[in-house]
């Protein structure tokens, strides 16, 4: 119970400062980010004073007292109010963001876990038979792949799966014909655009846990306990998951963390190769057409997003962990 | 003194660490030359390094001369064939390596060097604000960069490669921080750092003498993880028309290459052959990572020695 | 017939490159059902590898190279894994030297029975609970234990949880790799009564492999001595005790004595005559002697350390005062977690008391302030660290070691350091110096790190000397020799020593007056001789007790 509520506070202090680096980050800037964003918000009509404020609250003005600003930008930030996009004027920033981050979650989310499983799995292996083929082949081609620029593999399964085989669309997350709905048909072609996208980020971010499970699972089996439980003459089955993986795994939840931001960032660059309308899509147009307030809240919607992974990751690490829960 | 009436006084040894630097860096090479993977990544590394000093003499023609025909296919004057605005491939490939190779060693050394300087001292020092140090340090390696990095980016209006640089160091320097941080710690409880503390050292030469040689295969392990992490990056920003279009890097081969729609045009030897030397680059980086081990044992360096 | 039968057993290990280093050569014994062996070395000399090579436990780059291990008749070296791996069962088992890490972090106590049970399915699936609360009782733990996590247990109890589970095998034989040598001194008496009380009533074969032919002698009914990888004696431990045979077996023997005779000497110490002088360090003392001329004054100190997770405040040191005069040496002893080691941390100033003062001549040691006070303090306060391999940097060279204290505090410069520094190396006997000075510490022997320490710890021309069981890691036939040479600095150079150990014997060895600590209270102080013959606290007669005593009927 300790353990879980040091987590909780600690989400809760690194979602606030997440929350307030956010707001800090424009204000920093050289320039004013306020002024260019109202400036290019004229262009589509008048301003109202409504928006204004709203847009210097989250960007900054040089008049003003910071802290009014910063509370009336937390205010923003818990109603999820903000703003207006201009580029995609005059929608508000977070229905466009409502509809983007579902495409991004289930994709990310469902191949993160796929390739941690898989990758985990592999590590496995490769620690189990040490030195073989198992563990070579996987390592060594771990390593090869996750040197490689996301997006260049993106590009690469885009021109050879996508434009010269012709077995896969090359862009969007379903056909331009079909409307989203929750049919079988519909689940099937987004399923099929998926696949490309899908298939760059497991490609890249696998390898990563194949060594890092191999290297500590390595370790683990030079410890005394997996010896005694030779000694003891347990199957080597159970010695190698119950004894060595089990304890290796642990590890391999602490970086979970750390390689999520990776795995996160490089799917944003897929997304923008395979067209695919997620967060990362979104976040390139924003950046584009320096449309800040939708930048800025993507930003904020990106970061809360992996907190929240990481904090679920943390709460079944203390499941994992006995020695958490003294 | 007895020892004074004894001309027994040999050839003073040497004393460890004092000798010429470059004797200790060919001494690191060698312990990572004796590893094969390493080697590999090695031989790789210093080839680019060459191509990249070496590029006026190699490259066929100038990288910004537009005059050849557009959007060729390879031929023998144009090997891997011309951009959509008459542009040789392979020379700007080959002055590509100038500004991707630069970029991705410097942003890496400078983010270990705040690595070093932040994971030392906030190992080192048991206070109070080694917690809020901890936290900072946290949160940099739960944000997700790239994001943070397209969004400072995208403020500073492409200010170029120092931009790039500035923005690869700033999230890139958290994960050796930490990892150097905690092997701090460990080699701190060691006796031996308590026994310099008897023999009247100061602290910082207790950090960099005592602890800082025997982290120094992490060290060298967060340098190219994080030049690694740097040329992904720049190329990542480049390539999403962050950086400045009119460099030439491998990033802003590919950002031009994919506005040009090559994948449609079928030239895809544009996108294929920077993202290849950028996979590659890394690669050797990784590969080296596999040598590093034996840096700051001597026992090892030793092994390796003899074979 | 023979319950084990080893023939011609050689154990190597690969370094690669078609090299291989014999760690175990051509040994041959047998051990008759029931009978209780002990297998006795020094590091290095294959003890290890020879125990696990028996229970086929050798991993890479160990490997059996030639001979047999007839275990009931069959050859273990010959089986195939899955043989070998049932064979545990009813066969023979091990328990781990690091009873600590022996077990599974993350799975409770029972699960690792049921895990064994379920290996072998010699428990009926219904018999299991029972069996695993009877196994837990027999090596005197209560039931509770098995709900519990590895990580909630003391080191002691894990220990006796792996004995469990290796009596759980029901095997014929089992092998103790040096089952207490990680435990507390008093911890490791109690484990080593049951593991003796569990032999006479189950009635397996044992065979205890120790680095302490003490612990050895008092447990089992023949020896086997083994050095450099050859059994050289294998006898009845009577007739070792009586009439041992081997020159290396004398040479074990010869370092153990009764902390409470009347008159103890080791090879090297108390009476030099005994033909090993060698050891000891050169009689030569090249510095000026310079005695100590201020005491150490530690008045009523106390030192808390605050509550962590949930537990209390713990109180390290109670009220303690002593005062060590110039040019004497004072043991202080006691079990681990007793304060000792906390009272050298505030003697050297590395920590301040909560309570009390502490002075060194004129200077407050608990009111030091700044590195600079600090500095003038290990000017003449030095310390002896415990483990030789710990206390010195692996990548520095011995001369770059003993010159930083030298250039710190001498304020010499150039080739007056070296110059000093080859003294310092002769001092302590490791000579010729010049070919020391060169060397890193992994070059160097055990006892050789030990004495680059304490020539660190001479390098400012120290007063007082605190030395924290500066032996406990040695081999014992190195042990009189790093003594010797502790006791023989005092004599000549004058300082005053503080000897922090839990070893009595060797505190009787080197040491004056001795102060007997228990949970930092002091319980029992006095001269050394004395205290020790005629203990008055039932503390100093249980650690008296558990000092090994191969003589002890």
């Amino acid at each position: 119970m300790r353990y879980f509520w040091g987590r909780v506070g600690l989400f809760v202090l690194t979602l606030w400062a997440a929350v307030t680096l956010n707001f800090i980050l424009p204000r920093l800037m050289p320039g004013s980010p306020a002024d260019a964003a109202i400036a290019k918000l004229s262009q589509n009509g008048p301003v109202s004073p409504a928006m204004r404020a709203s847009i210097e609250a989250q960007l900054g003005v040089p008049s003003g007292s910071v802290w009014s600003q910063y509370l009336s930008y937390l205010g923003q930030v818990v109603h999820f109010d903000f703003g207006v996009s201009y580029s995609y004027f005059p929608q508000p920033v977070s229905s466009l963001i409502g509809a983007a981050l579902p495409w991004t979650l289930v994709l990310v989310g469902s191949v993160t876990v796929i390739a941690f499983v898989v990758g985990t799995l592999l590590g496995v292996v490769a620690a189990w038979r040490r030195g073989t083929v198992l563990d070579t082949v996987p390592t060594v081609g771990g390593q090869f792949l996750s040197a490689f620029p996301y997006f260049w593999i993106a590009l690469l399964l885009l021109f050879f799966l996508g434009y010269v085989a012709g077995w896969f669309p090359t862009s969007g997350a379903y056909s331009q014909t079909a409307t989203p709905n929750w049919s079988l048909s519909f689940f099937g072609d987004a399923l099929d655009h998926a696949i490309l996208p899908g298939l760059t980020i497991l490609i890249t971010s696998f390898g990563g846990w194949i060594i890092g499970m191999r290297n500590t699972m390595v370790n683990t089996l030079g410890e005394d306990y997996v010896t005694f439980a030779e000694a003891n003459g347990l199957r080597p089955r159970s010695v190698a998951m119950r004894y060595a993986a089990r304890n290796a795994l642990l590890p391999q939840f602490t970086s979970f963390g750390m390689v999520l931001g990776g795995v996160v960032g490089g799917s944003l660059l897929v997304e923008t190769v395979f067209a695919y309308p997620g967060v990362g899509l979104l976040l390139f147009h924003a950046v584009t057409n320096q449309d800040y307030p939708l930048m800025q809240a993507l930003f904020l919607i990106i970061t809360v997003s992996v907190l929240i992974a990481n904090f679920l990751v943390d709460i079944l690490y203390g499941v994992l962990d006995p020695r958490t829960r003294q | 003194m007895t020892t004074t009436t004894d001309p027994v006084t040999p050839d003073p040894p040497v004393i460890e660490g004092r000798g010429n630097p470059l004797r200790v860096v060919a001494r690191a090479i060698g312990t990572i030359w004796s590893e094969p993977k390493a080697r590999f990544g090695v031989i790789l590394l210093t080839a680019f390094i060459l191509l990249a000093l070496f590029a006026p003499l190699i490259a066929p023609y100038d990288p910004h001369d537009g005059s050849f025909p557009h959007s060729q296919d390879g031929s023998a004057a144009h090997l891997l064939g011309t951009t959509g605005v008459g542009q040789d491939v392979l020379s700007q490939l080959i002055w590509g390596a100038r500004v991707s190779v630069s970029v991705a060693l410097i942003a890496g050394l400078l983010a270990t060097l705040v690595a070093i300087a932040v994971g030392l001292s906030w190992g080192y020092v048991r206070a109070f604000w080694g917690e809020a140090v901890g936290f900072i340090v946290n949160l940099f390696l739960v944000i997700p960069s790239l994001p943070l990095m397209i969004v400072i980016a995208a403020y500073l209006h492409s200010g170029g490669l120092a931009v790039i640089v500035l923005v690869v160091v700033v999230t890139g320097w958290a994960w050796g921080a930490r990892v150097l941080r905690s092997q701090t710690q460990t080699l701190r409880s060691r006796d031996f750092v308590t026994a310099a503390k008897f023999s009247g050292e100061s602290p910082s030469r207790i950090v960099f003498r005592e602890i800082m040689p025997n982290m120094t295969s992490l060290i060298v392990a967060s340098f190219f993880g994080a030049a690694t992490a740097a040329i992904l990056a720049e190329a990542g920003l480049e390539f999403l028309g962050l950086g400045d279009p009119n460099t030439v890097s491998w990033g802003t081969m590919l950002f031009w290459a994919q506005n040009s729609n090559v994948l449609l045009t079928g030239q895809w030897v544009q996108l294929f052959a920077p993202g290849f030397m950028i996979a590659l680059f890394a690669v050797s980086m990784t590969f080296i990572n596999f040598g590093v081990d034996g840096l700051s044992n001597p026992r090892l360096r030793e092994r390796t020695a003899k074979r | 017939m023979s319950l084990l039968t080893v023939d011609d057993l050689s154990v190597v290990y690969d370094q690669g490159h078609g090299r291989a280093v014999e760690a175990v050569k051509r040994v041959g014994f047998t051990l008759e059902q029931g009978e209780f062996v002990g297998l006795v070395g020094e590091s290095g000399s294959g003890k290890s590898t020879l125990g696990y090579a028996l229970t086929r436990l050798s991993k890479p780059p160990a490997r059996i190279a030639g001979g047999r291990i007839l275990f009931d008749g069959s050859d273990i070296a010959a089986l195939s894994i899955e043989q070998v791996r049932t064979q545990r069962q009813g066969g023979f088992a091990m328990v781990l030297q690091s009873g600590m890490n022996a077990l599974n972090p993350v799975r409770t106590i029972r699960n690792h029975f049921m895990d064994v049970f379920a290996a072998h399915g010699h428990v009926p699936l219904g018999a299991r609970a029972a069996r695993a609360e009877e196994l837990i009782a027999k090596v005197e733990l209560p039931a509770s234990v098995l709900a519990s996590y590895p990580g909630e247990l003391s080191g002691g109890m894990r220990q006796r949880v792996s004995i469990a589970l290796a009596l759980s095998l029901e095997p014929r034989m089992i092998v103790f790799d040096e089952p207490t040598t990680a435990l507390d001194v008093l911890v490791q008496h109690a484990v080593m009564n049951t593991i003796r009380q569990l032999q006479a009533t189950e009635k397996f074969t044992a065979i205890l492999i120790s680095h302490d032919l003490g612990v050895v002698l008092e447990a089992t009914e023949r020896v086997l001595v083994m050095h450099d990888g050859v059994i050289v004696e294998d006898a009845p431990s009577r007739r070792i005790l009586s009439a041992p045979e081997h020159p290396y077996t004398r040479m074990l023997l010869s370092h153990y004595g009764d902390p409470r005779a009347a008159e103890v000497s080791v090879p090297g110490l108390s009476r030099r005559a005994s033909g090993e002088v060698s050891v000891a360090a050169p009689t030569t003392t090249p510095s000026p002697r310079r005695a100590a001329r201020e005491p150490i004054v530690v008045s009523n100190v106390s030192k808390v350390y605050p509550a962590r997770r949930r537990g209390a405040a713990v109180r390290a040191v109670d009220d303690v005062s002593f005062t060590l005069e110039p040019g004497m040496s004072m043991a202080l002893v006691g079990a681990s977690g007793s304060g000792k080691s906390t009272i050298a941390k505030l003697v050297t100033g590395v920590e301040r008391p909560t309570a009390g003062s502490i002075a060194f001549g004129d200077l407050r040691i608990d009111r030091l302030h700044g590195r600079r006070a600090l500095k003038r303090l290990h000017a003449d306060v030095q310390m002896v660290f415990q483990d030789p391999y710990a206390a010195l940097n692996p990548l520095h060279t011995v001369e770059y070691i003993l010159s930083r204290p030298i250039e710190n505090f001498v304020e010499l410069r150039g080739r007056e350091v070296r110059m000093r520094v080859l003294e310092l190396l002769e001092t302590v006997g490791l000579t010729p110096a010049a070919t020391f000075a060169g060397r890193l510490p992994h070059q160097l022997s055990g006892g050789q790190r030990q004495r680059v320490v304490i020539a660190r710890a001479l390098a400012s021309d120290p007063q007082v000397i605190i030395a924290d069981e500066p032996v406990s890691m040695l081999d014992m036939s190195l042990r009189a020799g790093v003594l010797a040479l502790l006791e023989e600095l005092r004599e000549n150079r004058g300082v005053s020593m503080l000897y922090i150990t839990h070893d009595l014997l060797s505190a009787r060895l080197v040491t004056d007056r001795i102060m007997v600590l228990n949970k930092g209270v002091v319980v029992e102080r006095g001269d050394t001789a004395d205290v020790l013959q005629r203990p008055q606290d039932d503390y100093t007669v249980r650690l008296l007790d558990a000092v090994p005593n191969p003589a002890r009927p």
